[in-house]
């Protein structure tokens, strides 16, 4: 799926067969995973991620603190896009592109992003690589009596030319907590020769936001040429959903200050009777007391 | 009953006047010393290790300090048994028994509150009771009607104590200097005149009725502390009515016990005669044989629907790993004091005693019956925790925290005893003047 | 037929309309975890205010908010109010699917090594259950239920445990007196208690307590599953859902009536009635917040989850 080097596939294959012939999970080596991720969002923001992984037998572990040097299009000083990404603790570390490399950045529509790992023994002289090419996705709706469409759009970056790509998968879905939801009965979508895809929406009814807004949105996701590419759109065909915060009812495993108000008045209503008795006869001792006084 | 012996008021003042402890006596507060002592000792290291000390787990979360907690509220309603309802209805013979009952309820109550904080596992954060209490929560309720009635039992012992703080105070040297101080605190400013009676009079009746609501609450309050969950042998409408007879039982057992030991310990014949033990087996038949009812109510109904979580709970405590310790407490709690009081042979002091500890005994085991099987029978199965987790006997901490408390509150009433009289001598006073009216 | 772009881009430049589209997007969506430019209404990004230019695709120049170049947003600090009101507008809702359960434990280590909790007090238990005797038997993780009617709430004396607005049951550990009435009081079993010193690194232990994630445990306090709010405010799912390798665990906001466990979502009215989701001890009236799916067309024989049963605690 990701573009690695033949020789990388290779050694890891090698080393994969060799060391986990017979032998128990902790004797196997660990080895250091490197890949290169290419991500643009909202056609706009492209950014790189690196993601540094030690994998032992089936396990992935994620490392932190591995320094990345990434390149644009070969290691050279000059094109250095960030020597700054330090992999953090799920072990990815992002970068977007810099203003400096704006004219290289321009010169072609497709590139290679080079990154170079240090500061971990284990990823010390590590390097991957992926060649992308810039490439866009749009999202629109239509509605067509009674049957609402998203058409979603795709578009590579030739001669400086924006080309529709036949057979991408783009997958649709609505933007939910955690996740997406499919919005029909399927998940991907293969795109025609106008590089277009028309996916009815089937998720009647569902709830978005006080005034029904739901959000769209269309991805490729993990392409060979294209990388990573998302885009949304807002759209009002949820059902409105009015938020009712429970903060304010008084009931009976609410917090103190907000008690049902027949077990307030119960309960001081009870002390109230009880305590002012006591303190009445509190009151009658002191008159025992202020009867001896004067009965001298 | 040899009631016509006329005794004079200087017989009585120097009969029940408060006695040096004698050579048992001194024996009796050492061993209480050193059982609390033991039990102090191990609620330091409670406190530096944590409730892990004790064999409390997950499941067993509560264990016999919950359950010595239940057995002192119980206990502590023998005050407004023998005080209030006796003293309402006019009964006359009761009069000896009131302040030993007082006595017995105030201890109990103080201990009881002083378990429950000993169970807490944060106890420096008692405050937060108050801080940021909630009204919703049962505890709350167990708080305050604690709180309220140790302040009617204290002050239902000390109002009718005023008159014999005054006839302590006429001699001051028969007493050391230290207890000479303490009765002028509070009792110099009692003369006996009329008006003081009426007053004082009057302010004892109103007690006499505000504390039988009181009462009533405290153990029913305690009762929800088990009956507000789901779980099988807690989940039951019958608690509150059944926690309140089991109080009134051992709370007269508890009477009638210390009615034999003061008797035989300060020669008290005169006063604390056969008849009062007849009047007491009576009343604690009756209260046995109510509390059998209750248990009947308890535990038949659910066993004959059989209910799939209250299957096991009741299976275990019939016929399994809970059923000698049940049978023992229904029989010497309950069935076999019924039958030694009932007869009239039975009703004498030293079978009364004897009914009477069993009783407290019965009722100590009930109440360890009542707070942990039930624990042992959660609705999902016992998994993914250790063994230790899955069974409960108590650590040697814990039996010297509960024995401690047990003895510390023997210790409030033998010391008390030692320094007012136990049995009230103004109105032993009266009464045998009303009784010489008559003749 | 014109798409609504097409109407929209008849009155716009497409500059503007791409910045438009922008900003809707930052505003309108929820962060998911493969994507760090947006920000979740919920705070789950919030923006540094720290700006940085950047190449945008066209080879333009534009301004992101340096917050979004991370990975994994980082950890806001809330107020105990703060977490004692949660957060608006959500209803936290957990469906697990018992088809799916072999006993791997992987939810269990996943949620004992993220909250620092010693094995002996698992949050995450998972039960081999077996209704009555020619019922199937099968695996049944069970966290807290977070009742919508939560018994152990209203036994609280100090208000340490408490419900808030977007479902969660949470513990204030620096509240609790350690009465363990809300121990007896759940039905479910899955409240556990620190009965001696937890023993916490010391980095860990002297951390200032939040309620959202339950660290560091306290000795003489309660303890239970939390559902993670500190994860779902950053747009992640709790760890046990994540954990899971066969998907047995679904989380979701029941608002959105969409669960998802990380690869598959479903719309949760769907699921529920498709499956004949159902609550545990519903008749006890606790109104749980965690759904079960009936263990049909399983995946696992149940045997196969036994041999997990034997590395028990000690």
């Amino acid at each position: 799926m990701k573009r690695l080097n033949n020789y990388r596939i290779l050694f890891l294959l090698v080393t994969f067969i060799v060391s986990s012939s017979g032998y128990t999970q902790d004797s196997i080596a660990k080895q250091p995973l490197l890949d290169v991720n290419y991500f643009s969002y909202d056609n706009n923001i492209p950014y790189v991620q690196v993601m540094a992984r030690l994998k032992q037998g089936r396990k992935f572990e994620p490392i932190k603190g591995v320094n990345i040097k990434l390149y644009l299009d070969s290691v050279s000083s000059s094109l250095l896009i960030t020597d700054k990404a330090v992999t953090d603790e799920t072990g990815k570390a992002n970068a977007g592109m810099p203003t400096s490399l704006q004219k290289e950045w321009d010169a072609s529509p497709t590139h290679k992003f080079i990154a170079e790992a240090s500061g971990v023994k284990e990823f010390e002289g590590e390097r991957a690589e992926i060649e992308i090419t810039k490439a866009r996705l749009l999202i629109d709706t239509a509605t067509a009596s009674e049957t609402r469409n998203i058409i979603a759009t795709f578009t590579a970056l030739e001669n400086g030319e924006w080309i529709p790509v036949k057979d991408v998968d783009i997958k649709i879905a609505v933007k939910r907590m955690g996740g997406t939801l499919t919005i029909g009965d399927e998940a991907t979508y293969t795109s025609d020769s106008s590089g277009t895809v028309t996916a009815e929406f089937k998720r009647d009814s569902i709830p978005g936001d006080a005034y029904g807004n739901i959000v769209l949105v269309a991805t490729v996701e993990d392409n060979d040429k294209y990388g990573n590419l998302s885009i949304e759109k807002t759209a009002k065909w949820g059902a409105p959903f009015a938020y009712h915060s429970t903060l304010n009812e008084r009931s009976l495993f609410a917090s103190r200050n907000k008690t049902p108000i027949w077990l307030l008045f119960m309960a001081y209503f009870i002390i109230g009777i009880v305590w002012g008795t006591l303190i009445y006869l509190v009151f009658q001792i002191f008159k025992i007391k202020k009867l001896g006084k004067q009965a001298v | 009953m040899d009631t016509t012996i006329t005794l004079t008021e200087e017989q009585i003042s120097r009969d029940l006047y408060p006695q040096k402890f004698g050579k048992r006596g001194t024996i009796w507060v050492a061993i209480l010393i050193v059982i609390c002592l033991v039990g102090a000792y191990a609620y330091y290291r409670q406190l530096k290790e944590g409730l892990v000390v004790t064999h409390m787990r997950d499941y067993v979360s509560w264990g016999i300090y919950i359950s010595n907690f239940v057995f002192f509220v119980a206990i502590s309603l023998v005050g407004s048994l023998i005080t209030a309802i006796f003293r309402l209805s006019n009964v006359r013979w009761s009069t000896p028994l009131t302040r030993i009952a007082e006595i017995i309820a105030v201890s109990a109550i103080v201990f009881a509150a002083i378990i429950i904080v000993v169970d807490m596992g944060r106890p420096e954060r008692f405050l937060n009771l108050f801080l940021h209490g909630r009204m919703q929560s049962p505890i709350m309720w167990d708080v305050i009607v604690i709180g309220t009635y140790f302040f009617i039992s204290l002050l239902l012992l000390y109002l009718p104590l005023m008159p014999d703080l005054r006839i302590l105070n006429r001699d001051p040297q028969k007493n050391p200097r230290f207890l000479n101080r303490l009765y002028r605190f509070g009792g110099s400013f009692w003369k006996g005149t009329k008006e003081q009676f009426r007053v004082s009079n009057r302010a004892i009746a109103i007690l006499c009725i505000i504390i039988i609501p009181v009462a009533f609450c405290i153990h029913t309050v305690t009762s929800w502390l088990f009956a507000t969950t789901y779980r099988p042998g807690w989940d039951s409408t019958n608690f509150g009515a059944y926690f309140v007879s089991g109080a009134f039982l051992v709370g007269a057992g508890g009477v009638v016990v210390a009615m034999y030991v003061f008797r035989k310990s300060y020669n008290l014949e005169k006063y604390i005669t056969d008849l009062h033990f007849e009047k007491m087996g009576r009343i604690v038949v009756l209260l046995a044989l109510l509390y059998l009812y209750f248990n009947v109510n308890e535990y038949l109904v659910p066993a004959f629907k059989m209910k799939k979580p209250e299957e096991q709970h009741l299976t275990q405590l019939f016929a399994g790993e809970f059923a000698p310790l049940f049978w023992f407490a229904i029989l010497v709690g309950m069935l076999i004091p019924i039958l030694i009081l009932v007869f009239k042979k039975g009703r004498k002091p030293l079978p009364m005693f004897i009914a009477g500890v069993m009783i407290v005994i019965g009722a100590w085991f009930k109440r360890y019956l009542i707070v942990t099987p039930t624990l042992l029978h959660p609705f999902l199965p016992m998994n993914d925790v250790p063994e230790s987790y899955k069974h409960y006997f108590p650590s040697w901490q814990e039996w010297a925290i509960a024995m401690g408390s047990l003895a510390g509150a023997l210790l409030i009433i033998t010391f008390f005893a030692r320094v007012y009289p136990i049995i009230p001598i103004q109105e032993t006073i009266n009464e045998q003047n009303e009784k010489a009216e008559q003749l | 037929m014109l798409t609504d772009n097409q109407v929209n881009a008849a009155s716009k430049s497409r500059r503007e309309f791409i910045a438009a589209g922008l900003l809707a997007g930052l505003a309108a969506g929820c962060g998911s975890n493969t994507n760090p430019f947006t920000p979740g209404k919920d705070q789950s990004v919030a923006p540094s205010g720290e700006k940085v230019k950047l190449l945008s695709v066209d080879g333009e120049v534009i301004e992101v908010d340096k917050a979004f170049l991370k990975p994994v947003p980082e950890t806001q600090h809330f107020t105990n109010s703060e977490e004692r009101k949660g957060i608006a507008g959500k209803k936290f809702v957990m469906v697990i699917d018992l088809s799916r359960c072999k006993n791997l434990k992987k939810c269990q280590a996943a949620c004992d090594h993220m909250h620092h909790i010693p094995p002996e007090q698992n949050w995450i238990k998972v039960y081999p259950m077996k209704d009555a005797a020619y019922d199937a038997p099968y695996w049944q993780p069970t966290t807290c239920m977070h009742c919508d009617n939560p018994p152990c709430v209203k036994v609280c004396p100090v208000d340490a445990t408490f419900k808030r607005q977007d479902g969660i049951v949470l513990i204030d550990s620096d509240r609790c007196i350690g009465c363990r009435f809300c121990m007896a009081a759940c039905p479910y079993s899955t409240r556990v208690f620190n009965w001696g010193d937890p023993d916490l690194p010391e980095d860990i232990a002297k951390m200032d307590y939040s309620c959202e994630t339950s660290i560091p445990q306290k000795k003489g306090t309660v303890g239970k599953c939390d559902f993670c709010p500190d994860m779902t405010r950053m747009g992640m799912l709790p760890h046990c859902v994540s954990a899971c390798p066969n998907g047995v665990f679904f989380f979701g906001d029941l608002n959105e009536d969409s669960v998802t466990n990380g690869s598959e979502t479903f719309r949760f009215s769907d699921l529920i009635r498709d499956k004949a989701g159902y609550r545990l001890m519903e008749d006890l009236g606790t109104k749980p917040s965690v759904y079960y799916l009936p263990p049909v067309n399983r995946n696992f024989p149940f045997e196969s989850g036994l041999e997990n049963e034997n590395n028990d605690t000690k």
